[in-house]
């Protein structure tokens, strides 16, 4: 089981010093538009990623005017105490440690006190470019699967050197011992990602829909599929045949960065059909995905952040949400809402102890 | 910082030059040596432009060195059929520091990272594969740094002397957890150079 107890936060965006602490397994967080609800709930994400959810410079989460800052979680893992310090120094350099003791490298520390992050941008995730939706399983990957997060940066690594050699071969000559190397280096990891990413999606698809189900009370003509170049040949094959036209391009046109995870609707484009409330509802699908998959890999639930979930999705939606995470899988959640009111009446519907946080 | 003599600023100026010295420290080098008699700050000065102007690098492994020979190659006592291959001078100071390693170098003085210019003709490789040629060299050991950059240029070479019967092996990759080999240990060092590698094949 894991389960943060306390947090402190000091010079952490609008937070110059505060601590708070949990008694139970729901949290409520209410305050009005920037009393720093978002913030609150992306400092718990930081101890988890080591990094923030919004793809911001960690110098950004320094409170304005001051110098450093520091987020220190005190967490329950499986009985034993835990304690993970993030600090950035002066310097701006990050420091982060497991009960005092430095991460050398911080993916290692990826996937320990796992977390899962709804908040109310994520609907890019459903509508916008498949990078997102590479980002996610890739975040989820990094989790849950040991090794997936390094080769993924030694694919990016070798990718880039790749498509500057491609470039540098457009001015001088082309090296072609040098490309049959990067071409093999890539092809390993390749291999490898495609293969992690495969094995992950044909038990993670049928659990969106099934997710989808639960929230929708119907399925609404969904089809998710996998879809990448890798499926039909191998990459060390898709490299050469497409060399020509990569060194006429001057980039690497085919890989696991272009895979894709297609989303339908009635045989169309989700995106392009879907109603606001079916595209909240996928989203919410998605995300219960990743977490019963954590759940599942992990063998213990990890931290649900709810930011505004409220103004999403309609009140039947909503109690199937809430009493499914706070009610049937035991997680710990932390959930906010502008209305006190609101967040009390959810919460006493579905029936389950919370303990109330006013900013 | 406003210094009352252009002789004093321009000497500190040149220390600034150097890595990791900034202007305090430039100031504070340069007043130690203000208050030394002339005769020794001469003897330094001579000291530096003798070692830029003098030096030489070894014609067969890039090594530093006196002559036209560095001392390792022309040591007949060492394995002249064995080549480390390092990134640079300071590489091979750390190894031979260890005291583990009987054969020769070659400093290919940097590694393969197109991304930051360095493409195989910017670095010593051909004149390796001549010599491996030449030399019926028997053992490649390649101390690279453990990294993708490193894998591409073990790699790389490794697929330009495909036609050559030389055995190809690493130390022990993972010393010093993705720093530089200069930054390991004596003891892992010499621990990783002992306990060398083959290099796999990569893709056939
Ligand atoms: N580096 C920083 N230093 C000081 N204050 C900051 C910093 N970064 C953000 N803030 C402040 O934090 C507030 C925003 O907090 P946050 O986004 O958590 O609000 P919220 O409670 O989620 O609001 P909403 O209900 O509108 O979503 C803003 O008032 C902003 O000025
Ligand atoms: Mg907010
Ligand atoms: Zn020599």
């Amino acid at each position: 089981m894991l389960q943060l107890r306390s947090i402190s936060l000091v010079q952490f965006r609008n937070y110059v010093e505060q601590d708070f602490s949990f008694s139970g397994r729901v949290t409520a967080i209410c305050g009005a538009n920037g009393a720093g609800k978002t913030n609150f709930l992306d400092a718990i994400y930081y101890l988890s990623f080591t990094k923030s959810y919004f793809s911001r410079p960690d110098s950004q989460s320094v409170h304005h005017g001051l110098q450093g800052m520091r987020i220190e979680g005190n967490y329950l893992l499986n009985g034993e105490e835990q304690k993970l310090t993030c600090i950035l120094r002066e310097t701006n350099r990050k420091e982060f440690a497991l009960n005092g003791e430095d991460y050398k490298k911080f993916s290692e520390h990826i996937g320990k006190f796992p977390c899962v992050m709804i908040a109310p941008d994520d609907v890019e995730l459903v509508t916008g470019s498949s990078e997102e939706r590479r980002r996610f399983i890739d975040t989820i990957l990094s989790q849950s699967q040991p090794g997936y997060l390094s080769w993924l940066i030694d694919y990016n690594k070798i990718l880039q050197q790749r498509n500057s050699l491609l470039k540098a071969a457009a001015e001088h000559h082309l090296d072609e011992s040098l490309l049959d190397t990067f071409d093999e280096q890539l092809s390993e990891k390749g291999q490898l990602l495609f293969a992690a990413r495969k094995e992950f999606l044909d038990t993670f698809i049928p659990l969106v829909n099934e997710s989808y189900k639960n929230i929708a009370e119907k399925d609404d003509d969904i089809f998710i599929r996998y879809d990448s170049q890798l499926t039909q040949d191998q990459m060390r094959e898709l490299l050469l045949t497409n060399r020509q036209r990569d060194l006429y391009l001057q980039r690497t046109g085919c890989g696991i960065h272009k895979d894709e995870l297609e989303l339908l609707m009635a045989g169309l484009l989700f995106k392009n059909l879907a109603s606001q409330g079916q595209r909240k509802s996928l989203l919410f699908a998605l995300k219960l995905a990743e977490f019963e998959t954590l759940r599942q890999k992990k063998g213990l639930a990890p931290i649900l952040l709810l930011d505004d979930v409220f103004e999403k999705l309609d009140a039947q939606r909503m109690h199937n949400l809430l009493s499914k995470v706070c009610v049937k899988e035991k997680a710990q959640v932390f959930i906010t809402d502008t209305h006190a009111e609101r967040l009390r009446q959810q919460l006493d519907k579905i029936g389950v102890e919370y303990q109330l946080i006013e900013l | 910082m406003q210094l009352p003599s252009s002789l004093l600023e321009n000497a500190v100026a040149e220390f600034t030059r150097l890595p990791g010295i900034g202007k305090k420290t430039a100031l504070r080098l340069v007043l130690h040596l203000l208050k030394q008699d002339v005769g020794d700050v001469q003897h330094f000065g001579e000291t530096i432009a003798k070692l830029r102007r003098d030096i030489k690098f070894c014609q067969r492994c890039h090594n530093i060195s006196d002559g036209d020979i560095c001392s390792t190659c022309a040591n007949s006592m060492r394995n002249q059929r064995m080549i480390c291959v390092v990134e640079n001078i300071r590489d091979v100071i750390a190894i031979e520091s260890t005291q583990q390693y009987n054969g020769t170098y070659h400093v290919l003085g940097g590694i393969i990272s197109p991304l930051d210019g360095v493409g195989p003709e910017q670095l010593a490789i051909g004149s390796l594969v001549q010599r491996i040629e030449k030399e019926e060299t028997e053992e490649l050991l390649f101390a690279l740094s453990p990294n993708i950059q490193g894998d591409t240029t073990i790699y790389y070479i490794q697929k330009k002397t495909a036609h050559l019967s030389c055995r190809i092996t690493t130390i022990a990759r993972g010393i010093a957890f993705g720093g530089e080999l200069e930054y390991a240990d004596e003891m892992t060092l010499a621990r990783s150079i002992a306990n060398r590698l083959p290099v796999q094949q990569y893709v056939k």
